[in-house]
């Protein structure tokens, strides 16, 4: 049995500073790190290969040279394998051409998957878009948001526990199906010493367009539906207006005078 | 050269220094300059001074001398023995001395070296040089020193080797302590970094004291001249000491350096105003979390570690068997509390190390180190490892969390038990002694039946032994034990105060460690650099 990962490599936001001149992120000195949800989907995928030890898990990446870092985490944390994929002409590419990448990296280097898991969204771009693309070009059911996920007794579906707006909701999907996390409870794991060193001697394979049965037009820029054409910061949130120094009945009688007024009642 | 002499400054009116009158008016403004990190309450005291420039500082110090008025200085007040905090007098608060004056690099030692004011904190120190931006050098230098900043920032990252946990301490307060850290391990406590200081001295003029320039004369002795002509004589001690990190007592060493004198001396002899520091290139490191069955298994496990030569090892830290008990039952009441995965319930001690360590390349084994854990009977899968800034913070955060663990279980039974407090030890060996100290430790607390839990620098026979006192009785138990470890500690040629300093909180274990003769010696240094004792009253000597 197959389980991919699909992986993506951000910048650690925690401390990206904006220019305030051009709005956009200083990256000078800023770490690359593998996508917290990302982290996520692999640790779902590391717990069902421990309920399974015959599971074998690939982690895939479309990205930058560099991204092999993130990667590397993938292989410390249990993957047994991975696969970047790594060309100029990705460059420029949207959700859409990312996702047929991706897809064509999965049928060509891990055909057999039975799971796919992807991060619900990576928190540089935000868009949560690339995850049940692929399931839509791979033709796979789909559930977002999961924060717990098992395999039925039969092993012919995964039973997903995902969060919506109300709470929770308990979904089954049949295999082959893509699965996006949640963070959840996760607590992300701290990989052994050994499980370093082991990392580095586990494949890591490099691929190019040139590998991927896909057209030049369906590549990065070219392939691509959507643009981005300015990046900028939101506006600052003000404080709002607080009534203070007022009893009860006559705080409640400001609010509504000002609902009504604002029109919102 | 064993004569310096000190110079004066240009002065200003002391009526223009900033400051606060009035023991009543100060506690009600200013509470916070009342105490330090200790929690030691002070005694009234009647100013409180902000001097904004050495000018300043020096009108202040002249007008307390003519009125004969003792003088206390503090730096960021995060000291751990109450050294900062008055007992009587003026407070001094140097917090307005808080800007980077230089970045240069020194051809003859080939070195990098960074120029401060006393009052810069150590964070932000690293997060300048981290970023290669120092906006105080920007702001204000000349041509040459710009020149310099480019030639920096073209290098490799530097940093500046020492790191006391408290990383809002200033640099010129871990000057005057001899602070050390975790990395004190590998690169030596602050001491080691000083290139040059340049300290006010009570009659309010200037030694610069630039390191490997004065040296005591073969009969132990320097000679500081002031500029209308007065010489004050030190001898130094001539007491042993300790082949251990220390901070008890003032440092003296046959033909020692004067700047030696100054370092760790508890503000005893003069206000350091500016530090000169080396800086050391910054290598990318892996730092390990090593999980072991028991405390006798992480000793063995140090000693091991020390003696194979082949591993190089930044710092090598504890928690003891009991410290993990109190996290694993913090994770018990909140999972996410401590910010790691649960702590394995088999582990019985941890070990933390830190070494060199390139992420990219890929043919690295680190055989030695696995040879010497596979050896103590522990294996390198039963770790947790991180590279990345933000695990190696949360590695980091995790080998900090115990003593707020600790003071937030103290805190819960101070609600029953207003006077109890938590007590914590300071002790270090050498070496060797590692495991007899260990043993004197263990049955002293099962015999005392109290509750406790160790951690710190064990890779410096230097572990805090923290007790947590259930009651009043419990405390009582405590404070004697704490005597015995300490009169063990000397005995084993250790020392009574490794990193914390004496301050006023300790300076009844000095008598401990040293004989009445050595400190009479001590008392000589001091009334010839202060003759009327006006400098930091109650730091190291008693009364």
């Amino acid at each position: 049995m197959q389980i991919a990962v699909c992986v993506k490599q951000v910048p650690e936001i925690t401390n990206v500073r904006v220019n305030p001149e051009t709005g956009t992120l200083i990256r000078e000195g800023v770490a690359s790190i593998l996508n917290p949800f990302c982290e996520y989907a692999l640790d779902h995928a590391v717990r069902l290969k421990n309920g399974d030890p015959g599971i074998e898990v690939v982690a895939v990446s479309m990205g930058p040279p560099q991204a092999e870092s993130a990667l590397l985490r993938c292989l410390e944390l249990g993957a047994d394998r991975a696969v970047l994929v790594s060309d100029r002409q990705f460059a420029g590419a949207d959700t859409w051409a990312t996702a047929l990448t991706l897809a064509a990296v999965l049928r060509k280097e891990v055909p057999g998957y039975d799971l796919v898991l992807a991060g619900k969204q990576a928190i540089d771009g935000d868009t949560a878009q690339v995850g049940p693309e692929i399931a839509e070009i791979l033709g796979l059911p789909q559930v977002m948001y999961a924060v717990e996920m098992s395999f039925t007794p039969n092993r012919k579906r995964i039973r997903v526990k995902r969060e919506v707006e109300s709470g929770h909701e308990v979904l089954e999907a049949r295999l082959p199906a893509l699965v996006s996390a949640s963070k959840g409870d996760a607590m992300r794991r701290m990989p052994s010493l050994a499980d370093v060193l082991a990392a580095r001697r586990k494949e890591l394979r490099k691929i190019t367009a040139a590998d991927l049965d896909l057209s030049e037009s369906e590549l990065g820029l070219a392939g691509s539906y959507t643009q981005v054409v300015k990046v900028f910061p939101p506006e600052p949130k003000s404080g709002g207006r607080k009534l203070e120094g007022l009893d009860p009945a006559q705080a409640a009688h400001e609010i509504a005078a000002f609902l009504r007024a604002e029109r919102y009642v | 050269m064993h004569e310096i002499t000190s110079r004066p400054v240009a002065t200003c009116g002391f009526d223009d220094v900033r400051r606060v009158d009035g023991f009543e008016n100060i506690s009600a403004a200013y509470p916070a300059y009342l105490t330090d990190e200790s929690k030691f309450s002070c005694r009234p005291f009647d100013h409180l001074f902000f001097p904004r420039s050495e000018a300043e500082l020096s009108a202040v110090m002249e007008e307390m001398a003519r009125r004969g008025i003792k003088i206390t200085i503090a730096g960021a007040r995060t000291g751990l023995v109450g050294g900062c905090v008055p007992n009587q007098g003026a407070l001094v608060s140097l917090e307005n001395f808080d800007r980077v004056l230089a970045l240069y690099h020194d051809a003859p030692a080939a070195e990098w070296r960074l120029k401060a004011q006393c009052a810069v904190n150590l964070r932000s120190i690293a997060a300048q040089l981290s970023a290669k931006n120092l906006p105080d050098i920007e702001r204000c230098a000349d041509g040459m020193t710009l020149l310099e900043m480019d030639r920096f920032r073209r290098e490799p990252p530097y940093f500046y080797p020492p790191d006391p946990t408290e990383m809002s301490a200033s640099l010129g307060g871990t000057v005057a302590t001899n602070a050390s850290g975790a990395r004190t391990f590998r690169y030596g406590p602050t001491r080691a970094w000083v290139r040059g200081l340049r300290v006010m001295l009570v009659n309010g003029e200037f030694l610069d004291i630039p390191r490997g320039r004065y040296f005591a004369s073969p009969s132990g002795e320097f000679v500081v001249s002031d500029s209308a002509g007065r010489d004050y004589r030190v001898k130094i001690p001539t007491y042993p000491s300790p082949r251990t990190k220390n901070t008890s007592g003032i440092f003296t060493a046959p033909h020692m350096d004067l700047i030696d004198l100054f370092i760790g001396s508890e503000g005893a002899f003069g206000v350091i105003t500016e530090v000169t520091v080396g800086l050391l290139p910054r290598r990318p490191k892996i730092s390990i979390v090593q999980f072991l069955q028991s405390d006798e298994q992480a000793i063995a496990l140090v000693q091991a570690l020390r003696a194979e030569s082949r591993i190089r090892l930044d710092l090598l830290e504890s928690y003891s068997g009991s410290a993990l008990d109190l996290l694993r039952e913090r994770q018990r009441r909140d999972a996410r509390s401590v910010g790691t995965p649960p702590i394995p319930e088999t582990a019985g001690a941890a070990l933390f190390f830190e070494l060199d360590f390139d992420p990219a390349d890929k043919t690295v084994t680190m055989d030695a180190l696995d040879a010497v854990v596979r050896g103590g009977g522990a294996s390198l899968s039963d770790s947790w490892s991180a590279y990345e800034n933000r695990e190696l913070e949360r590695l980091k955060g995790f080998r900090h969390i115990l003593p707020e663990t600790i003071n937030a279980v103290i805190a819960e039974r101070k609600k029953k038990h207003p006077g109890l407090h938590k007590l914590g030890t300071d002790l270090a060996v050498p070496d060797e002694r590692l495991r007899d100290i260990w043993a004197v430790y263990r049955e002293g607390l099962a015999g005392a039946g109290l509750e406790w839990a160790a951690f710190g620098h064990i890779g410096n026979n230097h572990v805090h032994i923290n007790i947590l006192p259930r009651d009043m009785a419990d405390l009582e138990k405590a404070l004697g034990l704490y005597q015995m470890f300490a009169e063990k500690a000397v005995e084993f040629g250790g020392t009574v105060s490794a990193e914390h300093g004496i301050g006023k909180l300790k300076a009844k274990f000095l008598k401990t460690m040293f004989s009445p003769e050595a400190i009479a010696e001590m008392r000589a240094v001091k009334k010839a650099l202060d003759p009327n004792l006006l400098l930091n009253p109650g730091n190291i000597f008693e009364g």
